[in-house]
């Protein structure tokens, strides 16, 4: 091919911090071309893609948009030069109406506001049907469900003349039904000669409607794969590891996963049924924010000391099964037994006393009080113990005493007991949150992605920080969407499709191209629960 | 009946202008507590600069002026310092309320009969000031009474029917919305602040233009906190605000005709009905009297926190 390509990243850099989020990545999308960005969190894909929109500025690289270096400063020069991007979350105002919110900002033509909101209507209906992206132009957009509000993003995007459309896992929330649509839209947009780059891990969803998809992993591009070129499996192991073979060379993370087995060669390898039962959980059933029961009869045991590990793509109940673990979530029916105490309609303070500690996965908003102080934080959930009262008052003194020691023992970088814990950054978050589960002396700790977004340090601290709980006796579930941490740290390893157990293996005998499989929902044994 | 409009109408310009100053910020999502002494302040400045210029319209002006520079140090302290929009307006009406007492003691002193200012012109609209009953009160007024009612249609057209107003709307219902199309929340949230406060300030330099053209301590009495009640009761839309005023007007004046008259209604109650009123509203037609969703909260682009 001669023409040059629609859209040419190069190099790419962007570093946060000491964290390099992108690594010298590039992408090339053609005319006419649905490309898949695909990889699992963290891997850099929505931070390539803000680059892109003018949200994050890159540290180097270049951009061409039709072979014209691109000066991308803002969403603004992004609207400017053709590109548009729906984010996962919309931004729209509930109170105006589809056309409103899609001519908001623009400079109306036609003379008058209601000539020139006519004209838009007309533009709007035009695209809507060209493109099969049914809305009504005159609903209010706080009245719309979720995929047609979707709709009202794309053709914002649409109304001004984006030629390079990002749209960020716009399938989540979406029906089958709706998916399909959408997909029917996408190929009806990039047949008159638009680009779509569609954000994913979501591997049947890519191959049903890209032509083109690149790999990344851990912030580096891993591979661009042609649809024709490629199956199910094929792209299941290049998103899983590096290639056939080389699993313990790959990424950085997974050298550091792998060190972390390495060093934790001597914390008991057994095999399931060598644990006291601690926790059972028995046809637990939960229901997700948008009313579907997504985890659904779903049965557990863990045993003392025993590490179980939860791997699976984002969006497959991994959020529910936490908090349904937690007693955040409200049980639909099923029970949850720890240490033989039936926690199953019991309040937060049961939970906490019978040693329950949860370790969020959103740690800025579920774990911690950004604007009080970090002995505040370490302090919450166990003030209500005798030992951090006295005289029937919270005990300060011996609170910031406990939380000094704790800031040594956790390495926490922080000026004192009273700074606030939000101005703390996220690995320093992440040890204040495990500092504080350690001090209620867990007997079931449960942990959601415990080192997303940690420098190696932190995540090997976090590890280290497990394996001592587990020695000591506490039953563990670590639920990641990391796979090569589900591995390194757990003595069983469960993969999670759409709220079920689609295949355990004890630590001994992972292979972790099947567990990519089956979380990827690629094998058909899935059962509904059956440990 | 026509005595007790031509009372009315004067009080509804009161409310009116400091209404819709209200309702201008708040539409951006700053919500402004300083009413009550931003008023006084007016009252007084607005006083002194007449008595002393000896004009009424220079008077108006500057009183304008002076709420204006109030406004603009409200918008700083909430748009760049993103200080709370409620602790900052309560800090400014205490500040206010004080400096309009002061400034009237400093320039007048005390005195056993206040000084006073001319009343203001009225004008007569021909033929229409001939209509029995609304006639006199309506259309036989001074030019502010005029002002308040182009002020009100221009608001009802600007933010109902322009462009400009549907972005300038958006910034109080989701200001990152907003800014992800390159709305500028910072620059509608300061001019609407400064220009809606120096609208309360004229309102309250209007009290005492029609009748007395005396300023006394205390003469805005609770009128300011009826304003944000009334911001409320129009549900933050301009012709409902205009609606609104007017039945707080009747209220007001019925309140001291009580006093005068003796009714048998004690008119510590009639006082109390406007309140009654925007509490029943709010209880009753919650969808009717909705306010901007981002009303009172500040925005902050970088802001990790989940709003």
């Amino acid at each position: 091919m001669t023409a040059t390509p629609r859209l040419a990243m190069t190099d790419v850099v962007k570093t946060f911090g000491p964290v390099r989020a992108l690594d010298t990545v590039s992408l090339e999308v053609g005319a006419n071309e649905v490309h898949g960005l695909l990889g699992g969190n963290g891997a850099g894909k929505t931070t390539l893609m803000n680059v892109l929109f003018g949200l994050y500025k890159a540290d180097s690289g270049t951009v061409l948009i039709d072979g014209k270096a691109a000066v991308i400063n803002s969403p603004k020069d992004a609207i400017a030069l053709g590109v548009g991007m729906v984010h996962q979350t919309f931004l729209q105002v509930d109170t105006y109406t589809v056309t409103e919110n899609i001519v908001l900002g623009t400079a109306l033509e036609g003379g008058s506001h209601s000539n020139g909101l006519r004209a838009a209507r007309e533009r709007i209906v035009e695209l809507s049907e060209r493109f099969g992206l049914e809305v009504d132009p005159d609903a209010v957009v706080e009245d719309l469900p979720v995929g047609v509000r979707q709709r009202v993003e794309i053709l914002k995007a649409l109304f001004r003349g984006a030629q390079v459309l990002i749209l960020d896992e716009p399938t989540t929330n979406l029906t089958p039904q709706e998916v399909d649509a959408l997909f029917a839209s996408l190929r009806a947009m990039v047949k008159e000669g638009m680009s779509i780059i569609l954000i994913t891990h979501k591997i049947r969803e890519t191959l049903a409607v890209c032509d083109k998809m690149t790999v990344m992993r851990d912030g580096a591009r891993v591979q661009t794969l042609d649809r024709a070129e490629t199956d199910a499996e094929h792209l299941a192991a290049v998103m899983v590891g590096e290639s056939h073979g080389s699993y313990e060379t790959a990424a950085p993370s997974t050298a550091v996963a792998l060190g972390a087995t390495a060093e934790g060669a001597t914390h008991k390898q057994v095999v399931h049924g060598d644990f006291a039962p601690a926790i059972r959980i028995e046809s637990v059933t939960v229901r997700n924010d948008h009313g579907v029961d997504l985890i659904h009869g779903f049965d557990l045991t863990v045993g003392e000391g025993e590490i179980v590990g939860f791997a699976g793509v984002a969006g497959n109940g991994q959020v529910e099964l936490a908090e349904a673990l937690t007693g955040v979530r409200p049980l639909l029916s099923g029970s949850i037994t720890v240490q033989g105490t039936d926690l199953t309609r019991a309040q937060t303070s049961h939970w906490l006393s019978a040693g329950v500690a949860y370790v969020p996965e959103d740690r800025h908003r579920d774990g911690i009080l950004p604007k009080a102080g970090i002995t505040e934080n370490l302090i919450l959930g166990s003030h209500r113990g005798r030992s951090a009262r006295r005289a029937g008052l919270i005990d300060w003194k011996a609170a910031r005493e406990r939380a000094s020691v704790a800031i040594d023992k956790f390495s926490i970088r922080a000026n004192s007991p009273a700074t606030r814990a939000g101005d703390l950054s996220g690995g320093n978050i992440q040890r204040v949150i495990l500092a504080r589960a350690f001090a209620h002396e867990p007997r079931l700790l449960i942990l959601h992605n415990p080192t997303r977004g940690l420098d190696i340090g932190s995540t090997r601290f976090v590890y280290e920080q497990i394996r001592e709980a587990a020695d000591s006796g506490c039953a563990i579930v670590v639920i990641s969407e990391d796979l090569d941490e589900v591995i390194a740290i757990s003595d069983r390893v469960i993969a999670l499709y759409q709220g079920g157990q689609a295949g355990e293996w004890p630590s001994t005998e992972v292979d972790p191209y099947e567990v990519g499989r089956r979380m990827t929902g690629l094998s058909t044994s899935r059962t509904g629960g059956a440990a | 009946m026509s005595e007790f409009l031509v009372l009315v109408v004067p009080m509804w310009v009161v409310f009116t202008l400091a209404a819709q100053g209200t309702i201008l910020s708040g539409r951006t999502g700053v919500f402004n507590v300083t009413q009550e002494g931003v008023m006084a302040l007016g009252a007084s400045v607005g006083f002194l600069v007449s008595y002393k210029m000896g004009s009424n319209l220079v008077g108006l002006l500057i009183a304008f002026l002076v709420g204006a520079l109030v406004g603009l140090v409200l918008a700083y302290m909430t748009t760049q310092l993103r200080l709370d929009q409620f602790v900052v307006g309560l800090a400014l009406f205490f500040a206010t309320t004080g400096a309009a007492g002061l400034l009237y003691r400093q320039v007048i002193g005390v005195t056993m009969t206040p000084p006073r200012v001319d009343t203001l012109p009225k004008f007569e609209i021909p033929l229409l000031g001939d209509l029995p009953l609304i006639g006199d009160a309506l259309f036989v007024q001074d030019y502010v009474f005029y002002f308040a009612v182009i002020l009100s249609l221009v608001m009802f057209w600007f933010l109902q029917h322009t462009s400009a107003g549907l972005d300038f709307r958006s910034v109080g219902e989701n200001p990152k919305a907003a800014d992800s199309l390159g709305i500028n929340v910072t620059w509608a949230r300061t001019w609407s602040t400064v220009v809606g406060t120096g609208l309360v300030a004229v309102g309250g330099a209007y009290i005492p233009l029609p009748f007395t053209g005396i300023y006394t301590d205390g003469m805005i009495a609770g009128r300011g906190w009826l304003v944000i009640a009334l911001a409320f009761l129009g549900g933050w839309r301009p012709l409902y605000v205009v609606a609104g005023a007017a039945f707080f007007a009747a209220m007001d004046v019925l309140g001291q005709k009580a006093q005068v008259l003796g009714l048998g209604i004690p008119h510590q109650f009639i006082e109390m009905l406007p309140f009654v009123a925007t509490l029943l509203v709010m209880v009753f037609a919650l969808r009717w009297a909705r306010q901007p969703a981002h009303l009172g909260m500040n925005y902050d682009r970088e802001s990790r926190l989940v709003g």
